[in-house]
């Protein structure tokens, strides 16, 4: 069942093309790469989707119904949450308080109901210690909060930006299972941002390429590595 | 682009509303100019130091109600005329300034925008409480002959005095846009205004700069201070006002827009002296400037949002 | 054991708030009165500093209450008593509907913009001679409420603190604080969270404003009497920042201590020094915020982790 649809969706800054007739659209269930060299409009894209900017022409459509004008925060009580590139835990929470925050605003639980439904989230993710001060907490344990903090909307989608970057082996492999896991168990429709192509290889089951704003390519991942525009794009983008 | 079509916006209404009082009300078009150029010395500097620290110095008006005082006493106590301690207050605020900067501003740069706003509101509040506890509220003036200089034109009767701001306005605007564009300082301190970090990977020192150009700019308002001195009466409040309008109208122009400030300032002293023209809209000329302040930052704010 | 005192600490300070005028004579009794009115106003600053909004508008608002009060009583025969929470409804209202335009503006321009209406106000009631009674001021001639009695007059204000107390305590303990402290972090993740960021702000700003009128309801009604220089006078912007500063900001504990610490030592300097005693508050804010922003609240809990570290 389709729950994100792009069509013809673009978006100028200052008579630049940040992003430029992309129509795509994303399943229930699906993991979803967004790759593509630096600068080619990917978080852009993620930005237009959760409405974080509004986009200057083409239509979004969730679960069939026409949101592209739609305010970020109702996007968020409908089903779409997202993680940050840069993440900034909330000064004087908690951690568990962190978490609670999507389920208070988007879901509109209330506060003992938000709390326990936080602590569920964390334990889920192996996060432990919930009353700490979030400056104590180690690269892995804030990706790992900010992954809960944006499934504490309770979304049908969710769209990751970059949360394995700055991690070791191990520790990717290890929340690679975790997304997997939470996206078969919820049924989520993810969308993930990654620059590893290693990432990108294991997690997802199709990916779509941004270049310059324009989506040029689209597939499994073994089959877009190969097509020459794709290849070209990124040597494109290295030389 | 769209900074010069709104310059151009402006210009024009502005020609055009000048044309019209200038046939109607010439005293109106006079004194709106002569206030205008007040409001535009005053307000450049802090334009500089908002464009280049990128500070908004809540105490930008007391600075010039200091060097007001302290050149009212020097005077007095030589027998000098404020008009010869122009340069010496400069020079005197300037350091002051830089001294100021030094122990407080420099400290609060990497702060949150919300620590520098209220520490230079504090700092507003030392100095002009200082000057309230060791010279109480009492107003002083200079009694000047030359400041009730006045011209005649056919049936008109009008102070030429204060033509003295418009030019020093002017002399403002285009002595820093010499020194900004054609002076090695100068161009350094832009840098540093546009991308401090690129500035300091190629040899600036940026809180140098900074400092620099905060005394220059108090340097100017220690110089509008004694020009100040000899229209005005001074009391320990006085500055404030100027530090609320230089604010507006740099925020009016848009940050790091010069001669923007003195459009805005012709906009403004139009304005006013307009609603003083006549009887019953008088009193409420005062609220012409926070009427349009709240426009123009309102209209600002939501042209920013949509782009 | 720590606990027990935590929590008799608060009941024994309610206690000898109420009881004070038992004890004390006219003229400390308006010290105090002084003290609490700044405290109310203290909070109510941080109350929406806690959404990252800085308003230099406290005086600007507390006028616009006194002259709401003042006026509905000498011009609308409204009783006195009755006329203070009309204060903080006109306030609030004021707010709700300047909340619409000025709530979207950050930073430096909320805080100048609430700076200006703060002086629109001034200049609107100013001129209004006929309603007004302009520059000179307004008397309510059937007198100053309770008959002017001390006592009842220190209720009166205490009972305002208590208001500004109670919604800043909901503040801390409700959802109203992880919208504001998420508003204030990141307006952008706070939306990606569900985060209506305008509504949020407007309660905010509604609230602390209505209270805000409300103390200068009160205000008037204990003096009689309102000018547009009294009531609208900057001290109401300045003394209530710096002791919200000094106490430590983000809190309910903080202004309140601040404002007792500030609250005597300037009574203490007016009568010392009658012109430039605000000084203090100048000096104060400026070491505040250079060598501890977060106050007094702030230094005693660095202390405190720094000792429980030491036992360990």
């Amino acid at each position: 069942m389709t729950k994100l649809k792009t069509i013809g969706l673009s978006r100028r800054f200052l008579g630049l093309v940040a992003v430029n007739k992309v129509s795509f659209s994303m399943d229930e269930g699906e993991i979803l790469g967004i790759i593509g060299p630096n600068g080619a409009g990917k978080t852009t894209f993620i930005n237009l989707i959760s409405g974080i900017i509004m986009p200057g022409e083409g239509k979004i459509e969730y679960k069939g119904q026409d949101i592209t004008y739609m305010p970020a925060h109702e996007r968020a009580r409908l089903g779409i949450a997202r993680t940050y590139q840069l993440i900034h835990p909330l000064e004087n929470l908690s951690l568990i308080e962190n978490v609670m925050v999507g389920s208070i605003f988007a879901r509109g639980h209330s506060m003992r109901e938000a709390r326990r439904r936080a602590a569920d989230l964390c334990g889920e993710l192996g996060l432990k210690d919930l009353d700490r001060d979030t400056s104590k907490l180690t690269i892995l344990e804030v990706k790992k909060m900010e992954i809960a903090r944006a499934l504490a909307n309770e979304p049908e989608v969710l769209f990751l930006d970059e949360v394995m970057a700055g991690l070791n082996a191990d520790e990717t492999k290890d929340l690679i299972a975790t997304v997997q896991r939470i996206a078969r168990e919820r049924k989520l429709a993810v969308g993930v941002v990654e620059h590893v192509m290693g990432v990108i290889r294991e997690l997802t089951h199709r990916v779509i390429v941004l270049e310059a704003g324009e989506l040029i390519a689209e597939g499994p991942y073994e089959e877009v590595s190969k097509n020459p525009r794709v290849v070209e794009a990124y040597l494109g983008g290295a030389a | 682009m769209a900074l010069k079509r709104r310059n151009l916006i402006i210009s024009v209404f502005a020609l055009a509303a000048t044309a019209a009082l200038l046939l109607w009300r010439p005293t109106v078009l006079i004194y709106g100019l002569q206030a205008a150029g007040l409001y535009a010395a005053i307000a450049i500097p802090m334009g500089l130091v908002l464009g280049i620290v990128h500070i908004v110095n809540l105490a930008h008006g007391e600075f010039m109600m200091l060097a007001s005082y302290a050149t009212y006493f020097t005077c007095k106590a030589l027998g000098m005329d404020p008009l010869i301690a122009i340069v010496p207050t400069a020079i005197v605020t300037a350091i002051f300034g830089w001294i100021i900067f030094q122990l407080t501003i420099r400290r609060a740069l990497k702060a949150p925008e919300l620590n520098q706003l209220i520490l230079t509101f504090g700092i507003a509040i030392v100095f002009s409480q200082a000057i309230n506890l060791v010279f109480t509220s009492q107003t002083y003036k200079m009694p000047l002959d030359y400041v009730s200089a006045s011209m005649d034109i056919g049936e008109l009767t009008f102070g030429i005095w204060s033509f003295v701001f418009v030019a020093a306005a002017i002399l403002f605007a285009g002595g820093l846009n010499f020194f900004l564009k054609r002076t090695t300082t100068g161009k350094a301190a832009l840098a540093v205004g546009q991308n401090p970090k690129g500035a300091a990977i190629v040899g600036i020192d940026v809180y140098r700069t900074y400092g620099l150009v905060f005394a220059l700019a108090i340097a100017l308002v220690g110089a509008m201070g004694a020009l100040f001195l000899t229209k005005s009466a001074i009391f320990p409040t006085v500055g404030s006002p100027f530090t609320m309008k230089s604010f507006c109208l740099v925020a009016m122009a848009g940050v790091g827009n010069i001669p923007g400030i003195l459009s805005a300032s012709v906009l403004l002293g139009l304005t006013e002296n307009f609603l003083r023209a006549f009887r019953g809209s008088r009193e409420w000329a005062d609220i012409v400037f926070f009427v349009l302040i709240i426009v123009v930052i309102m209209s600002r704010s939501l042209k920013g949002r949509k782009s | 054991m720590n606990r027990t005192l935590a929590r008799s600490l608060p009941v024994a300070a309610i206690g000898v708030a109420i009881l004070l005028p038992m004890f004390m004579g006219d003229y400390p009794l308006q010290v105090a009165r002084n003290i609490m009115l700044y405290m109310a106003l203290a909070v109510t600053w941080d109350m929406l500093l806690r959404s990252g909004q800085i308003s230099f508008g406290i005086a600007g608002l507390f006028g616009l209450g006194s002259y709401a009060s003042i006026l509905a009583v000498v011009r609308g025969g409204m009783p006195g008593w009755l006329s203070i929470p009309f204060a903080g409804l006109f306030a609030g209202l004021a707010a709700f509907l300047i909340g619409f335009l000025i709530l979207r503006l950050r930073h430096t321009y909320f805080s100048i913009v609430t700076l200006a209406l703060g002086e629109i106000f001034r200049i609107i009631i100013h001129n209004m001679h006929d309603f007004s009674g302009g520059p000179e001021g307004i008397v309510v001639q059937q007198g100053i409420i309770f008959g002017g009695a001390s006592r009842n007059l220190y209720w009166l204000t205490l009972a305002g603190l208590a208001v500004a107390l109670l919604a800043s305590y909901w503040f801390e303990k409700s959802k109203v604080r992880f919208a504001l402290t998420a508003i204030r972090n990141n307006e952008i993740s706070a939306k990606s969270s569900g985060v209506n960021i305008f509504r949020w702000l407007l309660l905010a700003f509604v609230v602390t404003s209505a209270i805000q009128g409300m103390m200068g309801g009160i205000f008037v009604m204990s003096y009689g009497f309102a000018s547009p220089e009294t009531v609208f006078s900057a001290d109401f912007t300045l003394l209530p920042l710096a002791m919200a500063l000094l106490g430590g900001i983000h809190s309910t504990v903080g202004p309140i201590l601040g404002g007792l610490l500030l609250g005597l030592v300037s009574e203490w300097l007016k009568l010392q020094i009658p012109y430039g005693h605000l000084v203090v508050y100048g000096v104060m804010i400026v070491v505040v915020i250079l060598f501890m922003p977060q106050g007094l609240l702030g230094l005693a809990r660095k202390t405190m982790r720094a000792a429980g570290r030491n036992r360990k």
